[in-house]
């Protein structure tokens, strides 16, 4: 079953997400794949207080690449456990994802990401 | 024991061999990440010539954009498109960080010299289609594109106006910015197709424009001067470089109000997002110095050195480089001629490099850059192996995605390769330094206006002649390389934006003028500015150019602009009528909004 959350109140009331951990509204979304659909990705984010659980749905011209190099990758290249970084927006009730980028775990941005997270500086919790 | 040596010593260069030829019948491709770092890219060989990144940049004064391999820093070739290039963003979407999400069709390079954008098929590598842009207007930047790619917002610095330019036909809406004086510098559009941001220079403001329909919804007091705008990639922050109060400011977008300021090195002018969103990298001209911001705990966290007066900056698109494009090469390079190279400098922002932090190649570049982009080389294809009627006619594949040029009927076959005339029909000459008073006399029939740069300013700064004068313009740097910048090697400039972009377009080190003749045949209040970065004033630098017509005095609603917004600036009207496919100039005297996303 794909679960898909509802805009948080703060969001849809306009006030700020920034410091409050991942919002649907986000732009960015960084998580590793739990599930695969018709060109549908549902994510568990990663690197925050709390993890949470979105499904993107890819835009037609949405393509998916290597972090490193732009690797194009198709579609049915991607498997459970990826860990991605999608770019799109929310619109009319769900996100679309207009790139999708395989990470590197090796990478030293995902290495920080996860120092830092172990030691309480979560991502998309701003600190101000 | 020499014998039993030389046996086995034998016996192992003949194992060798054997080895050897058994392992040449197959290929193996070194992994790319255990190649030697100037042979990175996976490629279908090992070519050791290959750069996995490309670096755009927006030549200014040269008028053309740059080329650049990442990172081996090698200069590939350079692009005509006009007068003086400013910045662009690539075709795709704005989704990501300042790179945004390309699909590798093009590039919308603003030209803030003749008032236009041209369109750059990134494909074949020549400009296609040139946008001119309903007078008066004075475009800065064009920095700005919509999530789903079909508009392009641009800035109207030189008369406080804003632009979304619909890209499908050159449909424009334009709107006015008051109150005067007002100049929108930097454009950056939100990554959820609710918002564009713009500096506001004179107002030491953020301007918020809903994107559809497009209108100013508020103003966001910032820091001193605001120049480099830019929302990082999850849409939450705008960050802006306050250039003259050496802060960055952070804009919550949901709250549209300033949630935190940083200090930062002395004059920040741009910044760079990574992809993940987590630091931000910013050009700082007076320190000689990159700040790194964390932008989770809004701090401070790091600075590298650069050789000397930063200006703009550009990140690769998987943030192990960044490029500090530097405006002066004092105690660089080879002399060339009366202007001097500036320079790029590659940075390693790895952290997990050895040599992380430092600078790893500088390398000399003409023109004067400004904005600069990166995207991967696999973006773009190759044409030259037998698949060019491919590639016209069906596109080509990133992944399971297709990508094709069909513009509509019959063009699908038709890749224009415009060639920019903008340095045809005009008179220009060095001559020693003229020590004549500023101001505008008359010799003959001609108006020989003379004009003294320095930093940061012009005398005189107003200049009135009769339309369908003859001009002679002779600009003369008196600077004497004091303040702020000492840089013995200061350039001035002056060029009238728009219609006599390419007729002045004036360059004057010191000891040595220049003049440009030519007829004021359309009239019009017309800003001039210096297009050679001089210092971190260098955008005070502006006076305007006034061709009265009979019996009155022009202004920003008297004059031939409808005439000179249809003018191709670039093609002279009778080749336009001919032309093929889609090289035209547009004309832009139409408004058009849709949706954004």
């Amino acid at each position: 079953m794909v679960f898909v959350p509802a805009l948080t109140k703060s969001a849809s009331a306009g006030e700020s997400a920034v410091g409050n951990g991942s919002a649907l509204t986000d732009a960015l979304q960084i998580g590793e794949i739990t599930g695969l659909g018709d060109r549908q990705v549902t994510i568990k984010t990663k690197f925050e207080k709390s993890a949470k659980t979105y499904t993107l749905h890819l835009l037609p011209e949405c393509y998916v690449m290597t972090a490193k190099r732009a690797d194009f990758k198709k579609f049915s290249e991607l498997k459970k456990g990826d860990l991605i970084a999608a770019y799109g927006w929310y619109k009319d009730g769900k996100w679309n994802a207009r790139r999708i980028d395989i990470l590197d775990t090796n990478d030293y941005l995902v290495k920080r990401l996860d120092m830092d997270a172990k030691a309480g500086v979560y991502f998309k919790h701003e600190q101000y | 024991m020499k014998k039993a040596f030389a046996l086995s010593l034998a016996t192992l260069v003949a194992l060798v061999s054997f080895a050897v030829s058994a392992s040449a019948k197959t290929t193996v491709l070194t992994p790319f990440d255990k190649r030697d770092w100037h042979v990175i890219a996976p490629q279908d060989s090992d070519a050791p010539l290959r750069d996995y990144a490309i670096l755009y940049d927006a030549g200014g004064v040269d008028g053309a954009l740059g080329v650049i391999g990442i990172p081996s820093m090698r200069t590939y070739r350079h692009i005509k498109c006009g007068v003086d290039l400013h910045n662009f963003p690539f075709s795709g979407s704005n989704a990501g960080n300042n790179n945004g999400t390309p699909d590798g069709k093009y590039l919308y390079v603003s030209d803030k010299g003749s008032d236009t954008i041209a369109e750059v098929n990134l494909q074949t590598g020549w400009p296609e289609r040139i946008f001119a842009l309903p007078k008066p207007f004075g475009i800065h930047h064009s920095a700005a594109l919509s999530p789903n790619g079909k508009y392009l917002w641009a800035t109207g610095e030189l008369t406080g106006k804003m632009l979304k330019l619909r890209l499908s036909d050159g449909a424009t809406t334009v709107i006015d910015v008051p109150p005067a004086p007002s100049a929108p510098d930097y454009p950056d559009t939100g990554r959820a197709g609710n918002y564009v941001f713009s500096g506001n220079y004179y107002h030491s403001t953020v301007m918020v424009f809903q994107q559809d329909p497009f209108k100013l919804v508020k103003e966001i007091p910032v820091g001193k001067n605001p120049h480099g705008t830019n929302v990082n990639p999850t849409n939450r922050i705008v960050s802006v470089c306050d250039k003259l109060s050496a802060t960055l400011s952070l804009i919550d977008v949901q709250q549209l109000r300033v949630r935190k300021v940083i200090p930062v090195g002395a004059g920040p002018l741009h910044n760079q997002w990574d992809t993940l969103g987590k630091y931000d990298y910013l050009s700082c001209f007076v320190s000689d110095s990159t700040s790194k911001i964390d932008g989770i705990r809004g701090q401070l966290v790091d600075e590298f050195p650069i050789h000397y007066r930063v200006g703009h900056n550009s990140i690769a698109p998987d943030n192990a480089y960044y490029c500090s494009q530097n405006k002066f090469s004092t105690g660089l390079f080879t002399p060339t001629g009366i202007v001097f190279a500036v320079n790029f400098e590659l940075q390693d922002i790895d952290e997990t490099s050895p040599t992380y932090g430092k600078s790893v190649k500088l390398i000399p570049v003409d023109g004067e850059p400004h904005e600069g982009r990166m995207i991967f080389a696999n973006y773009i294809q190759r044409w030259n192996t037998g698949k060019g009627a491919e590639l016209f006619t069906k596109g080509y594949d990133l992944g399971d995605v297709h990508i094709s040029f069909d513009k509509g009927p019959g063009l699908a076959k038709v890749r224009p390769q415009l060639e920019p005339k903008h340095a045809d029909n005009t008179s220009k000459v060095w001559i020693p330094r003229d020590d004549g008073k500023p101001g505008i006399t008359k010799e003959g029939d001609v108006y020989v206006v003379r004009i003294k740069a320095f930093s940061y300013g012009y005398v005189p700064r107003f200049i009135h002649v009769p339309k369908g004068a003859k001009v002679r313009m002779i600009l003369t740097n008196i600077d004497k390389a004091a303040g702020l910048t000492k840089n013995p090697d200061v350039t001035m400039g002056l060029a009238v934006y728009g219609y006599y972009g390419m007729r002045t377009m004036l360059i004057s080190p010191r000891g040595i003028s220049q003049v440009a003749e030519f007829v004021a045949d359309k009239a019009g209040e017309y800003e001039f500015y210096c297009q050679h970065f001089c210092g971190p004033l260098h955008l005070e630098m502006r006076g305007t150019f006034f061709v009265d017509p009979p019996g009155g005095q022009a202004s920003l609603a008297n004059g031939d602009y409808d005439s000179v917004s249809m003018q191709e600036q670039l093609l002279d009207e009778s080749e336009s009528e001919f032309i093929v496919g889609t090289n035209k100039l547009m004309n832009t005297l139409k408004e058009g909004n849709e949706p954004t996303i």
